[in-house]
């Protein structure tokens, strides 16, 4: 018997017009690792609602088909008994905390004493759980302390330590640093293994098509295809589902490296190399045309929070000129300096001086007009009923009329692709949406200075190109465009200049191209090198073995 | 931003900081019961003291501050009601022009002021130096059902996180040109814009953190343990019975004089 049959699951949000989910119907197997790809609004999140439970226990709406667990119909069980089977793990990590628990291990600990395990149970799987996601070291920080991918680790960690039948993860990985999201798909790999049923939606592609054992193409609520990743991804009218295959099946695409017989293409680096074929390491980087800019200047720059962990490190650095790309591991301070730069938070010691303005002379607010910043949970910066007047409130604060003010939030609206959702409450839209709404909502105002943290979070290939467009359009503008990015790939693809934190410290500042040709930094700062530039070197290092006698 | 709690740390711990919750919650009680028992000036301030002389012997004293700010506006307004309209006005303590300033109403009005500082300083002697999920966890531990205990933990949760809240959407709102800090007028005026978004995202969150603990099992109908084993207090047993001596023996003072 499946462990988990979807049979013509239909369903629609309430006061909603269209349907989420339309006639589904797939099986799962005990200890499948069952990937579920598609665009942003395509319905998987909804999906995995369906499947632990909360559609229809929580969220109501029209209900049409069955989903059965182990046999048993998810509609007429309580939720308490599918929850009990089903583990799920949050888009966004902060809204799973249980806010009954103040400190990293305890939070843990809460499903466990649920569960109603040992103490000396309870101990153990904590302790496995911090060490699987390398958290050990904050144990004893408070949960809502945490920067967004610890949060993020802690969230899993947190789901796997109940150590449920079936694991439903809704992108689990956004806000992780590189190796941070290949040791999850390790670890679930593992899990999978041990016999644990496993969904998983991902936008990264590269990943759902190495570990996956099937793949559920989904589009405007309807399932395309279930298949392997190979199958999946060799069709030709993914970009138009919304959904970038991964880099190895474009790149065998564009030298034509298909299996005669089959006409699948490759879809994991292991696979794409058992191709002969050459691929220039060169040209991999951009390097866009400086511009005058907005100058930072960041000197002798240290800061702590309140409870006492020391931040950052008297760095100094000079931002300006050209799009400007930071990345490092969870908690290596990005958002911290950031944050610090747009006066929200002040420097314990050193300076930041914008443009001639020393942000120790001035207020957030006087800065808006200089220097926008989107946060990196859109959740705490969205306020609003609607997702227009979310967008108005920067320009209706600088001194705009009501009529410019709309005028301008419609034009950003449009920029990111949302104005049909203007009348919408931003509680409705997804989270990839909502973090589009933070982009144009600070894009209103046009500041000089643009400050991105982890846009391409949960973006799909539309958000993620719609994201390039703004960036690139900014920058021809004389704006001073700087992003956090746990995106190798798109890092390579929009920034001449990189500069790479960890633990308080700037490890690299300098050419893209270089940043990743340090092996030392990358394994310091926990980042990896863009996926184009793996390959590159794989094939220049194959060459070379090839050609010594 | 201290997060979501109330609760101060400290690193190497107070004697009150390793003083049970419930002999604590104790002391709340007593305390506040006596203040109230009790109606001339120099007693209710003297109990006052003992409540601020065990902030001090909790390295909590200055927490207490910001609290005591927040119930200032309504201390004040409780000293001027009743400074100004009690009803027995006989002594005139202040003329300024047209308003009279009357002795016996200011004198009740500073007994009220005691009794609530002397009530703001005991909760914060429990709060400030007491994790709250020890209090709660305590409690269950002592027979109250955990859904009970999470309801309190809740209530106990709510200022705090309302100023987590707050913080976030202030943060939002000065990133994007409103004014926040400055002259008192100035945060004054931003309060209004924030009252909107607080309800409406503090909605938001109840019900995320709902969810949030059906899928962690909270609902489940089995047996529950706990981690945490709640160290035994030495001088519980002691500390519980003088209190409840000291409390008893104002009252039946009280009832006899
Ligand atoms: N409000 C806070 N209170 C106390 N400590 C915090 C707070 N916010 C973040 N930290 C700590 O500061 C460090 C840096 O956090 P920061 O958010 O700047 O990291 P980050 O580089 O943005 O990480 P991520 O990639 O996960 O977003 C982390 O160790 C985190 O635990
Ligand atoms: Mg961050």
């Amino acid at each position: 018997m499946s462990h988990l049959r979807v049979e013509q699951l239909k369903y629609r949000y309430p006061n909603q017009t269209g349907l989420a989910l339309d006639g589904i119907t797939f099986t799962v197997n005990k200890g499948e690792f069952i990937g579920i790809a598609g665009s942003n609004t395509a319905g998987k999140t909804t999906l995995c609602h369906a499947i632990c439970g909360l559609v229809p226990h929580f969220f109501k709406g029209a209900y049409g088909g069955r989903v059965l667990i182990d046999g048993n119909e998810v509609l007429t069980s309580t939720l308490s008994d599918v929850t009990s089977k089903v583990g799920f793990i949050f888009e966004n990590p902060f809204s799973q905390l249980s806010g009954a628990k103040f400190t990293v291990a305890d939070e843990i600990a809460f499903g466990l004493e649920n569960l109603g395990l040992s103490r000396e149970e309870m101990h153990a799987r904590i302790q496995d759980s911090l060490h699987m996601l390398g958290i050990e070291h904050i144990q004893r920080k408070n949960p809502f302390d945490l920067s967004g991918g610890q949060m993020q680790r802690l969230a899993i960690a947190s789901v796997i330590a109940m150590k449920p039948e079936i694991l439903v993860l809704d992108e689990p990985t956004s806000q992780l640093d590189p190796q941070g999201a290949r040791e999850v798909f390790n670890i679930v790999e593992k899990l999978a293994i041990e016999g644990m049923t496993i969904v998983m939606a991902e936008q990264k592609m590269e990943k759902l098509a190495a570990y996956s054992d099937r793949i559920l193409l989904l589009h405007e609520g309807k399932l395309v295809q279930d298949g392997d990743p190979s199958t999946i991804f060799s069709r030709d009218d993914l970009l138009e589902l919304g959904v970038e295959p991964p880099i190895y099946t474009t790149i065998a695409k564009k030298y034509g490296l298909c299996r005669n017989q089959s006409n699948s293409f490759p879809v994991t680096l292991e696979e794409l190399l058992t191709f002969e074929f050459n691929m220039p390491l060169e040209g991999l980087s951009s390097t866009s045309e400086k511009q005058s800019t907005s100058v930072i200047q960041a000197e002798e720059l240290s800061f702590s929070y309140p409870d006492g962990q020391k931040v950052l490190h008297t760095i100094s650095i000079g931002l300006s000129n050209e799009p400007i790309a930071i990345i490092g591991q969870n908690g290596a301070g990005k958002t911290t300096l950031v944050k610090l730069i747009k006066a929200l938070l002040r420097p314990s010691a050193g300076r930041i001086v914008i443009d001639s303005i020393d942000a120790k002379d001035t207020t957030a607010a006087k800065l808006a007009k200089k220097v926008g910043l989107i946060f990196q949970n859109p959740d705490d910066q969205i306020f609003k009923r609607t997702v227009l007047e979310e967008v108005m409130f920067g320009p209706l604060h600088s001194g705009f009329s009501k009529e410019e003010a709309k005028k301008m939030a419609l034009l950003q609206l449009e920029a990111v692709g949302l104005s049909d959702k203007a009348e919408e409450n931003p509680y409705d839209v997804s989270l990839a949406e909502r973090k589009l709404i933070g982009v144009a909502s600070i894009l209103a105002m046009d500041p000089e200075i643009i400050i991105f943290d982890e846009p391409t979070m949960g973006q799909d290939y539309q958000g993620k190109l719609r994201l390039k467009e703004i960036i690139a359009d900014l920058h021809s503008k004389g704006k001073l465009v700087i992003c956090i990015l746990h995106d190798m790939d798109f890092v390579a693809d929009v920034f001449g200049r990189t500069i790479v934190m960890s633990q308080g410290k700037v490890l690299f500042d300098g050419p893209t191209i270089e940043a990743f040709s340090h092996q030392d930094i990358n394994r310091q700062a926990q980042i990896e090198q863009p996926h184009r530039f793996q390959i590159a070197r794989l094939l220049q290092e194959r060459r070379g073995f090839v050609n010594q006698p | 931003m201290r997060s979501m709690t109330l609760y101060v740390h400290r690193e190497k711990g107070s004697p009150l900081h390793r003083m049970d919750p419930l002999t604590k919650l104790l002391y709340v009680f007593t305390s506040v019961i006596i203040s109230y028992v009790l109606a001339d000036h120099l007693s209710v301030l003297l109990v006052l003291a003992v409540s601020i002389s065990l902030l001090i012997a909790g390295k909590v004293a200055r927490f207490i501050l910001p609290i005591i700010s927040v119930s200032f506006v309504l201390l004040a307004s409780i000293l001027i009601v009743q400074g100004f309209f009690h009803p027995d006005r006989a002594t005139v303590l202040w003329e300024i022009g047209p308003i009279t300033l009357y002795k016996e109403g200011f004198s009740i009005a500073f007994l009220i002021l005691l009794r609530v500082l002397n009530m703001v300083c005991a909760f914060g002697v429990l709060i400030l130096t007491t994790k709250p999920d020890e209090l709660v966890e305590t409690l269950i531990q002592k027979g109250l059902s955990p859904r009970f205990g999470y309801v309190l933990l809740s209530v106990l949760q709510i200022v705090p996180q309302m100023m987590t809240l707050t913080g976030k959407i202030m943060d939002s709102q000065r990133a994007r040109g409103l004014e926040t800090e400055g002259s008192l007028w100035v945060r004054i005026k931003s309060f209004i814009p924030l009252l909107g978004p607080v309800i409406l995202r503090s909605l938001a969150e109840t019900r995320e953190r709902s969810i949030a603990l059906e899928v962690r099992g909270f609902n489940a109908t089995g047996k529950r343990t706990r981690l945490h084993r709640i160290q035994p207090y030495k001088y519980g047993f002691a500390l519980k019975a003088l209190l409840a001596v000291v409390l008893l023996s104002v009252i039946v003072w009280r009832i006899w004089s």
